[in-house]
């Protein structure tokens, strides 16, 4: 809870630096990528060892950073979240980031799991659905997953709509058995 | 209790009587009798014997029995005047004694009919308590057997109603697990129908279908 309260303050700190939308989304594809590093587990355990000193720990994150090639304001970030010792919290910050720019721009990040790989024209008519439910501009991240037998489940805002062939029969089967 | 009494006013009776026997006073007053009579025996004998003694000497007299009884005459008076009062004192004391006995007597006897009394009196009051505490008894006793039989009786249908519903619950579970078997071999079944069957065209018409729903989602 504190961490997520953290990450939601560096998050809009960074969102307040620029009311340039595709600058904002440059930086939000910045943050994701230093997160991801900073997270990768080699480089999350040699910066979270003991041996490794604050002022290392901050040069380090200004290098990693640097050959990045991330523009000057993620570079001030990673120094900052460096020297506050949140080096942990990037990917909750790059999440966070990403929710308050989904909130700012009107758009909503949906995993759309298909039971078979799904054709461009299928996912195109799933999201458009998506988006005239919620009037919101959808980005979908798309998966396979041969367990549901057919169909498409959805996860959008928290909810799940489910429109796969396995849900359908598990019902029936419930019902069956009373 | 009543025999005890009646012993205890017999004791000093014979106290008495046996203090009586060995005192002095008694000796005296038999030996005095005792004389008294032998004179009384003798003197006749002694007259007798002078007559016959006269008869042949002729020369006996009366007179000559004079000192006898005077002799007879102080012993009598020596007698009433110093054993007299002795033996009327004894006797009195004796009817005294013997009057206090027989009073004690009397006092124990109707002690111990007034035990007696009481004693029949508390025996009636005990058959009077014991037909109470037998009637008590007996109605305690039906009231515990009707407590028991209530108790038995509710413990009964409690139990009938334990086994009855624990059946119920028995039976019902093995319905369900019944179904949950067949829902499931069912569900296993149409999996692999599905899996096996399932094309193309079958996820194209389900895809129509979530899209479908969507838009009734969005319309509403």
């Amino acid at each position: 809870m504190k961490s997520s309260r953290v990450a939601k303050r560096y998050a809009r700190a960074l969102l307040g630096l620029s009311d340039d939308r595709a600058l904002l989304e440059t930086w939000g594809a910045e943050l994701e990528c230093l997160a991801r590093i900073a997270d990768a587990p080699e480089v999350a355990h040699g910066l979270a060892s003991p041996e490794v000193s604050h002022e290392a720990r901050i040069s380090a994150m200004a290098k990693i950073a640097e050959r990045l090639e991330l523009s000057y304001p993620l570079r001030s970030l990673a120094v900052v979240v460096a020297r506050h010792g949140r080096i942990a919290d990037l990917a909750a910050v790059s999440q966070s980031y990403q929710d308050q720019l989904d909130l700012l721009l009107g758009r909503a990040r949906a995993t759309l799991t298909f039971a078979r790989e799904p054709g461009v024209q299928d996912t195109e008519a799933v999201v458009r659905g998506l988006e005239a439910m919620i009037r919101k501009t959808v980005i979908a991240t798309v998966k396979v997953d041969q367990s549901l037998l057919g169909g498409v489940v959805a996860e959008l805002e928290g909810k799940i709509y489910d429109g796969s062939l396995a849900t359908r029969l598990g019902e029936a089967a419930r019902r069956l058995a009373g | 209790m009543l025999r005890n009494v009646i012993s205890m006013g017999r004791v000093p009776i014979a106290r008495v009587r046996s203090s009586a026997e060995g005192s002095p006073i008694v000796s005296i007053v038999l030996v005095g009798a005792a004389l008294l009579i032998g004179a009384a025996l003798f003197a006749p004998i002694s007259g007798w014997c002078a007559e016959a003694g006269g008869a042949e000497a002729e020369g006996g007299s009366w007179l000559s029995l004079l000192p006898y009884i005077i002799n007879f005459g102080l012993f009598v008076w020596i007698l009433m005047r110093f054993a007299a009062p002795m033996a009327r004192k004894f006797f009195g004391d004796r009817a005294g004694s013997i009057r206090e006995t027989f009073a004690r007597a009397e006092t124990a006897l109707k002690e111990a009919q007034d035990l007696a009394n009481r004693t029949a009196e508390r025996m009636s009051r005990l058959e009077t308590e014991k037909q109470q505490l037998r009637a008590d008894l007996d109605a305690e006793t039906a009231y515990i057997a009707n407590r028991i039989r209530e108790l038995a009786r509710e413990t009964a249908d409690r139990i009938v109603r334990d086994t009855k519903l624990t059946g119920e619950a028995i039976s019902e579970a093995a319905q369900r697990q019944v179904r949950a078997q067949l829902a499931e071999a069912t569900g296993r079944l149409a999996r692999d129908l599905v899996a096996r069957n399932f094309n193309d065209d079958d996820q194209t018409r389900l895809l129509r279908g979530f899209e479908e729903r969507l838009a009734q989602e969005a319309r509403r």
